[in-house]
């Protein structure tokens, strides 16, 4: 359900190589020419349906970009997200970088990549809502990530564009963990990547760190931890796939699963670095600050275990039974 | 590139049939009284009469054609290891037959062994144990000294003893790891080769070893100069470290792997009906999203061995994650019911947590211990 050879993951992949080089990725030049190149190859459209202006990708094959470009230091998950909600809500695409938010439409609410976002979709009860950055008064918050959020007062600012829907929240907070799950599985599997390259070529005692069993099998537990990640953001992305009003239950279990799995994964990572993997000129960083955000945005796996397990509490036996094997949830 | 290879599999209306039938079975059969509801069931609950109700309504013997075998999917003969998981039914005496060594016989059997054998396993009526641990040969396998020796007129002499062979008491055929050659200098992996043992053979004895819990289903098995016929062996002369590993490979991704203890969370979930508070409820939301995440991973798998692929390191860390996630259910369900006063435990939730834990120690032994597991992770990773 991540496609990472689709011809978009494929495109995605190339943009990544040549415009993420170390000094975007480490924020000391700008990333306007790994934005302008995902313009020019519409990949911001991709999710969208033609008719609305899109291509009318596959999730698979959106997921498969997504993966590609990990971590990106541009807003484009937020993008698509951006742009699928108004295409929801029958609105005109983003023509440029967006972000979301979602909750009361004059209620305060924290906006990722806030700070290159040009345009923000909000969704409040239905009602999709198209905000310039510039007329929301916004303030960076303090975060884990090198991505800069930002807060904003939405009763401050008057929208460009809005239009109500009968679209639920539930489908909503669907589209957004889903993709940021995958988002996560992505950082999380580039994490473990870095880490056996570095077990592989740093030596003590005369012999690469790969070659003690101590460091094989945290790396080994790590894995597990990153297949069981990539295994929760494929099922919730084939999920959404099939039913966006149906998919919330398996994009709940997604980000517990992933949140829950960050821990054990990232402790690994950073401890079989040993210091380097704590300094800010070297590349783990870019991993592990993002996944100790994500986690908890958008609702950390306690948050969303206790939804689930109140869920699982107000039906029956048969309900936890037919959710772990199906994931079909009673009416 | 994804890094595994887990597919995702869409729901099918079909196999959710099979298991509306598969559930209605086994609800009867529960209140009929014929079984009490036990973690850990496929290794410790044995009930004959039961198997035969399994083999009787198709349900054993589903992926093979002819001898008995019903030609079903894998994915379906999943539905119906997964609810009887489900149920901690008593399955135990069929299971490692069906399971392990009915394959196994399909592939390398003789035509005999297959119309004699097969049929019979199918029915629910013949049992087999796996003869694999020796006393000095644990996760280290390819230390087996048990020998078969080659006789001048072809059949096998063998001699030596087996270790924690469950079910071996109740079973008619065992299938042992033994050597039939010595080994290549430093190479312990050649020479050595599958048996066929039928248990009644002269020379087979078999002594239980009783386990913490109380319950005595695995056994030492000794084999003093038994004789074997000569298709005793199973496959390749010397080429028995490859089948073992291939077998082994097939066997760790099952729902086996991480339902063991499932019965002492739903018994809990019944237990705290209307009276969960916000800690039971984060638990059972955690443990929830873990287990719906394995049945993915393992299902996935059973999706791949349905088409003739079979992933060692994807069923290793099925294994991994799915046994820490049996011996986790287990700790999590204790801590729901301190929502409740002891006094207030009914006897079946206090009987199946308590055996839930007995029977933790094994979950991340048997098949391969978790460091085995972590070993086979590491290497596909590269690091060793």
């Amino acid at each position: 359900m991540i496609d990472t050879e689709s011809l978009i993951a494929q495109s995605a992949a190339k943009i990544h190589e040549r415009h993420g080089g170390r000094d975007v990725l480490h924020g000391e030049s700008a990333p306007t020419a790994y934005w302008d190149a995902i313009i020019e190859n519409g990949l911001h459209l991709a999710w969208a349906s033609e008719e609305a202006g899109g291509f009318g990708a596959e999730l698979s094959e959106v997921a498969g970009a997504i993966w590609n470009m990990t971590p990106a230091p541009v807003p484009f998950v937020e993008t698509l997200i951006a742009n699928k909600l108004l295409e929801l809500g029958g609105l005109d695409l983003a023509e440029g970088t967006a972000s979301v938010a979602i909750g009361a439409a004059d209620g305060k609410h924290i906006i990722p990549f806030a700070d290159m976002a040009e345009d923000v979709v909000l969704f409040a009860d239905g009602l999709i809502a198209q905000y310039k950055s510039k007329d929301l008064e916004l303030h960076s918050i303090d975060s884990l990530s090198p991505d800069t959020d930002g807060i904003a007062d939405f009763s401050k600012a008057n929208p460009i564009n809005n239009m109500q829907t009968n679209i639920s929240r539930f489908s909503i907070e669907a589209i957004i963990l889903t993709l940021r799950c995958v988002q996560m599985a992505a950082v999380m599997d580039g994490a473990l990547s870095l880490s056996i390259d570095h077990v592989s070529a740093r030596e003590q005692f005369g012999r690469p760190l790969s070659k003690f069993q101590a460091i094989q099998h945290q790396l080994a537990e790590a894995a597990s931890q990153v297949a069981a990640a990539n295994m929760a953001a494929s099922q919730a992305c084939a999920a959404l796939s099939q039913d966006i009003e149906s998919a919330w239950h398996e994009a709940v279990i997604a980000k517990v699963q992933i949140s829950d799995s960050v821990e054990g994964a990232t402790s690994a990572f950073q401890q079989v670095h040993g210091a380097i993997g704590y300094t800010m000129e070297y590349d783990l960083h870019h991993y592990t600050r993002r996944l100790w955000t994500w986690r908890d945005s958008l609702g950390n796996e306690h948050l969303w275990a206790k939804k689930l397990g109140d869920d699982l509490a107000s039906k029956d036996k048969d309900q936890l039974w037919q959710g772990v094997t199906t994931g079909a949830w009673q009416a | 590139m994804n890094r595994f290879n887990f597919p995702t599999i869409k729901p099918d209306p079909a196999l959710e049939e099979l298991r509306s039938e598969v559930q209605e079975f086994l609800i009867s059969e529960k209140e009929a009284g014929n079984f009490q509801s036990e973690p850990e069931c496929w290794m410790s609950s044995s009930d004959p009469e039961f198997s035969r109700k399994m083999g009787a309504r198709g349900w054993i013997g589903m992926n093979w054609k002819g001898y008995g075998g019903h030609n079903r999917s894998a994915l379906e003969r999943y539905i119906v290891t997964e609810e009887t998981l489900r149920f901690g039914a008593p399955v135990g005496a069929h299971w490692i037959a069906d399971r392990q060594h009915a394959p196994m016989l399909v592939e390398h059997g003789t035509e005999e062994q297959k119309e004699d054998i097969l049929p019979r396993i199918a029915a629910g009526e013949y049992y087999f144990a796996i003869g694999l641990s020796e006393a000095g040969a644990g996760s280290d396998l390819a230390a087996v000294k048990t020998k078969a020796e080659k006789l001048p007129d072809g059949r096998w002499k063998l001699n030596g003893q087996k270790i924690w062979s469950s079910g071996a008491q109740h079973a008619h055929y065992m299938v042992s790891l033994v050597r039939t050659s010595p080994p290549d200098g430093r190479n312990r992996h050649v020479g050595l080769s599958q048996v066929l043992i039928d248990m009644s053979a002269e020379g087979v004895s078999v002594k239980p070893i009783t386990d913490l819990a109380g319950d005595a289903h695995f056994n030492e098995v000794t084999y003093d100069d038994v004789i074997l016929p000569a298709d005793a062996l199973l496959g390749e002369e010397g080429g028995g470290w490859k089948q073992v590993t291939n077998e082994l490979a097939m066997e760790r991704s099952g729902p086996e792997r991480f339902l063991s203890s499932y019965v002492t969370l739903e018994q809990a979930v019944i237990e705290l009906q209307g009276k969960m508070g916000s800690n039971a409820k984060a638990r059972l939301g955690l443990i929830y999203a873990n287990l719906r995440t394995l049945r993915g991973m393992s299902f996935g798998i059973a999706n791949l061995l349905e088409q003739g692929i079979s992933p060692e390191t994807e069923a290793a860390l099925v294994k991994d994650l799915g046994n820490t996630l049996e011996n986790k259910v287990t700790q999590n369900v204790r801590a729901m019911l301190s929502e409740l006063p002891m006094s207030e435990l009914s006897d079946t939730m206090k009987r199946i947590i308590n055996i839930g834990v007995l029977r933790s120690p094994p979950n991340t032994l048997r098949g391969g211990t978790t460091e085995v597991m972590r070993g086979i992770t590491a290497r596909q990773l590269g690091l060793r």
